[in-house]
């Protein structure tokens, strides 16, 4: 036993002599995801475009109050409806010093326009995030203008996601080379990918300061930033509650407790950009009649579930839009009044009640069976029925096709904030988020008006309208927009984090 | 051994893994959810813009000539582009694979040195303490969830004690230049000791949570299959003839006791191959398990159906060293 003793003695120092210390100025984010690719023109995914935002940037970006602001781009004017020029900033330049040009920016959107723009015959899967955008070329040595087809007033709010490449860099390592290697203008520079494992960003020491309007301007505080990829939650936690990272996203409302009580974290929450909302199927025989869909949505005690399961980290919503989103207005509150819902059912013929079932994926299993709950005791006998999140959306986003199901608990994302790619997508009649089957060709007409009209103060005035023609219509029960939450070390200084999940590291500090 | 008999054996695998590309084809084709909606997601796209999405995946082909292509190019070394990562399968996989056998080989390691001695002695001290204690570890560990377990020692080992890390392969402060991929054997070569020792602390938690509920099994396995043969009349004789108890036990019996052991240790290591997708998740571990499933999920089918190759070629050669290892260790057992 003693000789045991001394070899688990001695394993023990060996190990511990092996833990280095980390450098004091390396930041370590724990993330939930790893990026598919380094390629900022070959992917549609929300995470992999947080990493790569720290190493290329975009003509325009957005402050921490999620205002557009120039990055890239100095200045920007709208020429026609259908015509944006943008004026390059001077002096920016990329991680092999060469300076970032007008031309790197034409390159870098006719790379995602183009088709077949990404060799071997394959185009962007970016293409379509840029609407009616048909070309962009160069005006003069430091001016890109786009030319649309036709009026898009969101042009600006969709460019902080496309990030600006260098043409030389591309055309030497190919697509295919672009997967795994970076060289963007950000600032940082890529050290090193392990796949499965982490992404290493040095800083970039050139680094032209960023966007002045979201200050501090400068190169970044800390030598390395460091993506751990952590994909499930509680490992997460743990992480940052032993000190092995320093930052943490997707924090679990069931964590802002442990987080705040131990002393070497802390919780920090930004406004999402995801609205929650119960679709009902309006093809069906039970939702077609308004009285049970506002029965549905009286049986609903938002406020209540926002404080007891999401932990009050949630903006209660009327209509579709978020409260941060451009035209969101004051609405009428559809009040919780189990009564006024029972009632209503009633009326509609179900004075006995009516069995449904709510579909929902897994993720949402604790709330949709606390809705459920208070649909039942509404007169909905609610049953929960837990799904694949693509099974769900195959068989609810049929785009005018017919649909089974009865209600479902479900969401859509507005990174944008601007109504355009979360109104109609949601409530115009086949459109593809449809989920509620909702048709009305009054709201269609006013959707397409408000598109594309230029005049903001008018364009904020027709989405009041449309948001009052759903509150009438009801065609969801719409709930809230939960906030982002961090875990963030108490180490940490300076970190902002934004509605759009971009992780700017640049102005973070480690104490 | 025979060598005709061995290839015969070898050939025979062919079919197998013909049956499973098809059956894994036809699966993943048959579950619903459109690869090229989930690419797209919530964000606008033009009918034409969808078709062209759909024919860059390969996906605007017949389903049969899907896999017909599939296979001719499978024999050939490429399994196709990967939706997500927008490069070959073979290299995504290949990045991975080093890291989930890394762990599976630690973990067995960790489940052998535990089990055979414990199982052993288990039987040699029939229902004392020390046997009541060894089945009582081998019942929790074959009940414990290996998420519980994970996430057990996260708290105690990483949070409370510091003594080891929650995720990773290695440290930020140590570069290692990959010569194998795997990282205990690349930090030797390199002569990096430190970096050792910071690889084995990493793997430390998830090897034992990996290897724990294999332990148990294999452990019941050995005491059972000890037992018996303890029971045969050479040992009775060998007990009379006035051999050593050690050398009756280590060397006429265990050779024996093992062969099962041999073989659930095999079929169990093609299950961690393939089944440690949880462990690997939990401690943010690179490997092949949460990458398929992530591909699961987002109906990433090249991915998928590659690893699903993989695994079956993985368990279909396991077998097939066990039964070698049968002959070897009994030549009363022929191929």
């Amino acid at each position: 036993m003693g000789t045991f003793k001394h070899l688990m003695l001695a394993s023990m120092i060996a190990l511990g002599s092996a833990i280095s210390p980390t450098f004091a100025q390396d930041l370590i984010i724990g993330f939930s995801k790893e990026g598919e690719t380094l390629d900022p023109a070959n992917h549609r995914n929300r995470e992999t475009e947080t990493l790569l935002r720290n190493v290329y940037e975009g003509l325009l970006t957005r402050d921490a109050s999620m205002k557009l602001v120039p990055e890239i781009a100095e200045s920007y004017e709208q020429v026609s409806p259908t015509i944006y020029d943008f004026r390059i900033r001077k002096g920016i330049r990329f991680h092999d010093g060469s300076d970032l040009t007008a031309e790197d920016v034409r390159f870098t959107f006719e790379r995602i326009l183009k088709e077949g723009a990404m060799g071997d015959g394959q185009t962007s899967p970016r293409q379509g995030l840029l609407g009616p955008v048909t070309g962009v070329e160069l005006v003069d040595a430091n001016t890109v203008r786009f030319n649309l087809s036709e009026p898009w007033p969101i042009l600006p709010a969709m460019l902080p996601n496309q990030q600006i490449v260098s043409k030389a860099f591309v055309e030497k390592n190919g697509t295919a080379g672009m997967a795994t290697q970076a060289m963007g203008s950000g600032p940082f520079s890529l050290g090193e990918w392990r796949r499965g494992e982490a992404l290493i960003l040095n800083r970039f020491d050139d680094y032209f300061g960023g966007s002045p309007e979201v200050p501090p301007v400068g190169r970044a505080c800390v030598d390395r930033a460091i993506f751990r990829t952590i994909p499930e939650t509680a490992s997460r936690v743990a992480a940052l509650l032993s000190g092995d990272v320093h930052i943490i996203n997707e924090l679990p409302n069931s964590s802002i407790r442990q987080i705040q009580a131990s002393g070497v974290a802390d919780v920090v929450e930004v406004n999402g950009t995801r609205s929650f909302f119960l679709a009902m199927n309006m093809q069906g025989e039970i939702f077609d009649d308004i009285r049970v869909r506002q029965a549905a949505a009286h049986a609903v005690n938002k406020d209540l579930l926002i404080d007891k399961i999401l932990g009050g980290s949630a903006a209660r919503i009327e209509g579709i839009l978020s409260p941060d989103a451009f035209g969101a207005s004051e609405l009428p509150q559809v009040g919780y009044d189990v009564e006024k819902a029972r009632a209503l059912l009633a009326e509609a013929g179900y004075p006995d009640g009516i069995d449904i079932t709510l579909d929902a994926e897994g993720a949402y299993r604790d709330m949709a069976e606390a809705i459920a709950s208070m649909l039942t005791r509404a007169g909905f006998r609610t049953s929960v029925a837990i799904s694949e999140t693509t099974m769900l959306t195959q068989k609810w986003r049929t785009a005018g096709g017919p649909k089974s199901g009865d209600m479902w608990l479900s969401s859509w994302g507005n990174g944008s904030l601007d109504p355009f790619d979360i109104f109609a997508p949601t409530h115009a009649t086949n459109d593809r988020g449809n989920s509620a089957g909702y048709s009305n060709p009054e709201l269609d007409k006013l959707l397409a008006a408000a598109a594309i009209e230029m005049d903001a103060g008018k364009r904020a005035e027709m989405y009041h309208r449309a948001e009052m023609t759903i509150v009438a219509d009801q065609p969801y029960v719409y709930l809230w927009v939960p906030r982002d939450i961090y875990g963030v070390s108490k180490r940490v200084e300076g970190f902002h984090p934004s509605a759009d999940s971009r992780i700017l590291l640049h102005d973070v500090c480690l104490k | 051994m025979n060598p005709a008999k061995f290839f015969q054996r070898l050939l025979q695998l062919a079919p197998v893994l013909l049956g499973v590309s098809f059956i894994a084809f036809m699966m993943l084709a048959m579950t619903p959810g459109d690869p090229v909606a989930l690419i797209i997601g919530e964000h606008a796209a033009t009918p034409e813009q969808i078709e062209t999405l759909r024919r860059d995946l390969g996906l605007n082909q017949p389903l049969l000539q899907r896999f017909a292509s599939f296979l001719a190019d499978a024999v050939t070394g490429n399994f196709g582009t990967s939706f997500y990562h927008r490069r070959p399968v073979a290299e995504v996989i290949g990045e991975r694979l080093p890291a989930t056998i890394e762990l599976s080989l630690v973990a067995l390691i960790v489940a052998l040195v535990t089990s055979i001695p414990l199982g052993v002695l288990a039987a040699i001290r029939k229902n004392t303490i020390f046997d009541r204690i060894a089945t009582l570890f081998s019942l929790v560990g074959v009940s414990m969830p290996g998420f519980w377990l994970g996430i057990l020692l996260i708290m105690i080992f990483a949070v409370n004690l510091q003594l080891f890390p929650v995720a990773g392969r290695i440290g930020f402060s140590h570069e290692v230049d990959p010569i194998t991929g795997f990282m205990l054997i690349d930090t030797l070569l390199h002569r990096n000791f430190a970096a050792f020792g910071e690889t084995l602390r990493y793997i430390a938690l998830p090897a034992v949570t990996l290897g724990l509920p294999m332990a148990a099994i294999l452990m019941r396995v050995t005491r059972t299959s000890m037992l018996e043969v303890l029971q045969q009349d050479y040992v009775t004789f060998a007990n009379a003839k006035g051999l050593k108890p050690r050398r009756i036990f280590f060397r006429h019996a265990l050779k024996n006791a093992l062969i099962p052991t041999v073989s659930v240790a095999a079929i169990e290591t093609g299950s961690l191959l393939g089944g440690n997708m949880i462990v690997e998740t939990i401690f943010g571990w690179p490997g092949l398990g949460r990458l398929v499933v992530e591909s699961i999920f987002v109906r990433n089918y090249p991915l998928v159906q590659a690893a699903v190759l993989l695994y079956a070629v993985t368990y279909v050669l396991l077998n097939f060293i066990a039964d070698i290892l049968y002959t070897l260790l009994n030549p009363r057992v022929k191929l």
